[in-house]
């Protein structure tokens, strides 16, 4: 128990300080102008003047005893260490982090007064450091988030914080101002004590920063711009920078590249890039180090590009012109995201036109030029009742197939110059195609018997077809034949089949089938009356709308549409090499096969290692399943997920080792000071003098007792009688 | 050396002749009650075999009539319809029928059989435009001259020519883009049509022969435009027509 003296509780201190100053005024007046004047007794009226003002005063103040229990309560200080990843690249001894951990403890033993709460920021929100708990390696270094987030908590604020880093901060940036600086300590009203972690500097080379102009569009020229640095007196006066699409279905192709001329330690590179394949899509921009490089890790970037499409362009090539191909061409033609570069052929050698050849309108079908030069520049081909041979095709078809190998897509239309007809069996075209066709010398290539096609179960479960089944339920036109088939490839199905003509393998054969093909995806329609869900009786029923809906779908999956997948893939949190990742699958509630094991694939992009497979409990009546990813090196890779047998549904993604954080591996302990500077607080080096003005501790009383020395009358009276003693010697000093 | 040809043509992948046939352009023949029937029967398969002989297109062999009023009206995505007596009114099942043809985006010929050598409408013409315009209200005809795609789906036409040359153009009813109905003032399917004897039925005039040709190649753009919708409009095609175009000499 503590006591002390005090005022009367009932004077505001503002008027006890009245009291006192008005006190020694009076006092003053009296010794420096009134004595002067006396003509005797001096002492006397000094004393009693003495004790009139102090009678006075205490009769305003009226001292009280305090008696209380007190306990002093250390001011809360925050100390914010950094988590990111950049705190593992080498530092003055040791990762970074060793420092940091360090000069945390350091703190910790200056400070005892102080309420230390340790909280490590990167990504958002701090969160606290438990004793001994491994401190998380986030792929972000937000200062200013961390301090927006203290602000506007509902716990006790901190009255000072103290920052540890290497001051490579993602916010405050490199360029922020003093006012933002002061800004920044604003958003807590506190100073903010700054602790650098590293002097080192690495001997480093590195893609500092590669930004877009855009967003990505498949066909259109993307400008990069690559800032690459060098520092640690590396000898790189100029650098080769290479911006490279990696692809599944082959080694990295080269993009772009560069000569990036380095001047004091910096350059930039503008580099194009046309990427033709939308989706998710890996690219790689890479520097090539000098020698003495510390940091390979940071020598290439891998961005992950949503690659969008501004429009489809597709190849319709038709081998002669019926209601088939005018049905298609319309659809296409309707189709406002859709660019369609077509060519029918419209003349054969044996026709005879009776004209002279500036009478017709027929141009030259520039097959080389289509399949050589503007191939990769389609989404997607549809040959439709085109007969391969005669018009050059086949010496193309090893192109086409790999074209579809490397995502492009395919779609084949039935037709009697079409599938075994049109000479595509045992060519490499018929490798990308997902029914098998039959090459042997008599094989039959067409069905004509009447027929009305018969929906699977896939095909009853498959998105793309939920639009004319919405439309005409599972009632299809009779169909006039359709050419003959072989047994879907692995990784196909089918969706519709002939309901009495079997496969080789006892199957029904395919009339619509699809498939995955490497990075691409094909169709096979063997039939040439499509254009019958448009100008038939259950065309009128549907107003026509059957056609479009079909081809909508198809078209649609060929190009990964999302409406039309099987099933949705996520990479939760993003990638760390090293650290194992969560990918999120989303299924729709019904399926082909609802038992069937649901399996993630895992393929590196950028190198030929086996893939990896995890096998997922399916979610009962759809929804979502999350896989567990091993950790994985450093690179680029592709998920695909695969219900049953069915295609896939893919997503690329990179894992890097230190991302952004690793991009400068410089540290920078100026940002650090003018931090500290502009909230008029202390910057120190870690492994230096520590010490840090920390505010003082707070007191806390319990149990207060409140005892006045006298009544209060007792006072008044005191100094009236003190003032009348004071009158009486005046008036005998001669005083008025 | 006899028999190897006939082994390769046993080994060989035997081609689908019947399949395919129902896309075969099909000149189908709009049959309205109280009319008569096509005013020259042989011309639909005439038109057919010309096409098959000149391009790459199928046709049906053997053409086809429909009534306006047949359910199957909309079993194909092409009608004709000719005559040289006025057309009567069309019944409500009749304008029902040809209203669900055109929504579905089928096209129909109407060919002036009675057209008089100045290419002047004939009573059928007047009439088949009157009952047309009981069936789409909203649109009226306009001329289609030789920039429209009718005249260069295939043969490079500079004008309209049939049985009469008659005027340059044609007329058009236009909905969202497309040509849906075509009329003719030149008796298109009577310089095609021939007799039991394969004689030409009808003789073509001012020009004779020659204009017969072009009356024949005029049906042939109108059935690749049934077949080709306006690929010839693609911007592909563009630079080659615009060069051949200019190299012909003008009329």
């Amino acid at each position: 128990m503590h006591s002390r003296l005090a005022s009367s509780g009932d004077l505001p201190p503002w008027a006890a300080v009245l009291a006192c100053v008005l006190a020694l005024v009076s006092l003053g007046v009296l010794l420096a102008l009134e004595l002067r004047r006396r003509e005797r007794g001096g002492p006397s009226i000094v004393a009693t003047g003495v004790v009139a003002v102090a009678a006075l005063v205490l009769a305003v103040l009226r001292p009280v005893r305090v008696a209380a229990r007190e306990s002093v309560v250390g001011a809360k200080v925050v100390v914010l260490v950094d988590g990111s990843r950049s705190m593992d690249l080498p530092g003055d001894d040791g990762p970074r982090h060793v420092a940091r951990d360090r000069a945390a403890k350091e703190i910790a033993g200056l400070a005892k007064e102080a309420r230390l709460v340790t909280m490590s920021f990167g990504d958002g929100a701090p969160r606290v450091v438990s004793d001994g708990a491994p401190i998380g390696s986030d792929a972000r270094s937000d200062l200013a988030a961390a301090l927006r987030a203290l602000g506007t908590s509902a716990e006790e604020r901190p009255r000072a914080l103290v920052v540890i880093s290497d001051g490579r901060l993602d916010e405050p940036s490199a360029e922020a101002t003093e006012a933002a600086l002061r800004a920044l300590g604003e958003t807590l009203r506190v100073p903010i004590h700054t602790v650098a972690t590293t002097r080192r500097v690495l001997a480093d080379a590195s893609v500092r920063r590669v930004s877009t102009a855009g967003a990505a569009v498949a066909h259109v020229p993307l400008p990069l711009r690559v800032e690459i640095g060098c520092e640690g007196a590396l000898a790189c006066d100029s650098l080769t920078v290479t911006a490279r699409e990696l692809r599944e279905d082959g080694p990295p192709a080269v993009l772009a590249s560069g000569l990036a001329k380095v001047k004091d330690g910096r350059a930039v590179v503008d580099l194009s890039v046309t990427l033709d394949r939308a989706g998710t899509r890996i690219v790689e921009v890479a520097v090539t180090p000098p020698s003495g490089d510390e940091l390979p890790d940071n020598d290439r970037r891998l961005l992950t590009l949503n690659v969008a499409r501004e429009r489809v362009r597709i190849l319709h090539v038709a081998g002669r012109p019926t209601h088939d191909t005018r049905a298609l061409r319309q659809w296409l033609k309707s189709n406002a995201s859709a660019d369609i570069v077509a060519f029918f052929i419209l003349r054969t050698s044996s026709d005879n036109p009776n004209a002279r050849q500036e009478d017709l309108s027929l141009i030259p079908f520039p097959v080389d030029e289509l399949f050589t030069e503007h191939l990769p520049s389609f989404d997607a081909i549809v040959l439709q009742d085109f007969d391969a041979q005669p018009y050059g095709l086949e010496r193309h078809l090893p192109a086409v197939a790999r074209y579809v190998r490397s995502g492009g897509g395919l779609i084949m239309v039935g037709g009697p110059n079409s599938f075994v007809a049109g000479g595509y069996a045992d060519t490499p075209l018929a490798g990308v195609l997902p029914v098998a066709l039959d090459g042997t010398p008599g094989a039959t290539a067409a069905d004509v018997a009447p027929f009305v096609p018969s929906w699977t179960d896939d095909g009853r479960a498959a998105p793309l077809l939920e639009p004319l089944r919405s439309l005409a339920g599972e009632e299809l036109p009779p169909m006039p034949g359709a050419n003959v088939v072989g047994d879907v490839r692995e990784g196909a199905i089918a969706l519709w089949t002939h309901p009495q003509r079997k496969t080789k393998a006892g199957a029904p054969m395919p009339i619509l089938a699809i498939g995955d093909q490497g990075d691409g995806r094909s169709v096979a329609l063997a039939v040439d009356g499509g254009w019958l869900l448009e100008f038939s009786q259950l065309g009128a029923r549907t107003g026509g709308r059957g056609h479009g809906a079909l081809w909508d779908g198809l078209v649609g999956w060929l190009m990964r549409d999302p409406r039309f997948e099987p099933a949705q893939l996520e990479l939760v949190g993003g990638c760390v090499a090293d650290v194992p990742a969560r990918l999120r699958v989303r299924v729709p509630p019904s399926g082909a096969s609802p038992d069937a094991p649901l399996v993630v694939e895992l393929r590196r992009l950028d190198d030929d290692s086996p893939p990896a497979r995890v096998e997922l409990k399916r979610p009962t009546g759809g929804g979502v399943a999350e896989a567990k990813l091993p950790p994985l090196a450093a690179g680029g890779y592709t998920a695909r997920v695969r219900l049953g047998t069915g295609p896939t549904t893919r997503r690329d993604f990179a894992c890097e080792r230190g991302g952004d954080e690793w991009a400068d591996s410089r540290p920078d302990a100026e940002r650090l000071e003018r931090l500290a500077g502009a909230t008029r607080a202390t910057f120190r080096w870690a492994g230096g003098d520590m010490r840090v003005p920390l505010p003082p501790p707070t007191v806390v009383s319990a149990e207060r007792h409140v005892v006045p020395f006298a009544p209060s009358w007792v006072w008044t009276l005191a100094a009236a009688i003190a003032l009348g003693v004071h009158w009486v010697a005046r008036r005998r000093g001669g005083l008025s | 050396m006899v028999v190897a040809p006939a082994l390769l043509v046993l080994t060989a992948p035997r081609p689908a002749r019947a399949f395919g046939d129902v896309g075969a352009f099909d000149p189908r023949a709009l049959v309205v009650s109280g009319a008569e029937g096509p005013a020259h029967p042989s011309a639909p398969s005439r038109w057919s075999w010309e096409l098959i002989q000149r391009t790459s297109a199928p046709a049906r062999a053997k053409p086809s009539s429909v009534r306006a009023d047949d359910p199957h009206i909309v079993d194909g995505p092409f009608l004709f319809l000719s005559g040289t007596r006025p057309l009567p009114a069309l019944s409500a099942a009749e304008i029902a029928g040809l209203r669900r043809y055109f929504a579905l985006g089928g096209l129909l010929l109407v060919d002036d059989s009675a057209v008089d050598a100045g290419g002047q409408p004939s009573e059928f013409g007047k009439s088949a435009r009157r009952e047309i315009a009981r069936v789409l209200p909203d649109q009226s005809p306009i001329p289609l001259g030789p920039e429209h795609v009718l005249f260069r789906t295939f043969y490079l036409l500079k004008r309209a020519e049939g049985r009469v040359a008659g005027p340059k153009t044609l007329e058009a009813i236009v909905r969202s883009g497309s040509a849906q109905v075509v009329f003719t003032n030149h008796d298109v399917t009577g310089a095609l049509a021939r007799g039991v004897t394969g004689a030409w039925e009808l003789p073509v005039t001012p020009g004779g022969d020659v204009q017969r040709e072009r009356a024949i190649r005029l049906a042939v753009n109108i059935a690749m435009y049934v077949l080709c919708s306006n690929y010839k409009d693609d911007q592909v095609h563009a630079p080659f027509l615009m060069r051949r175009r200019a190299l012909s000499p003008r009329p």
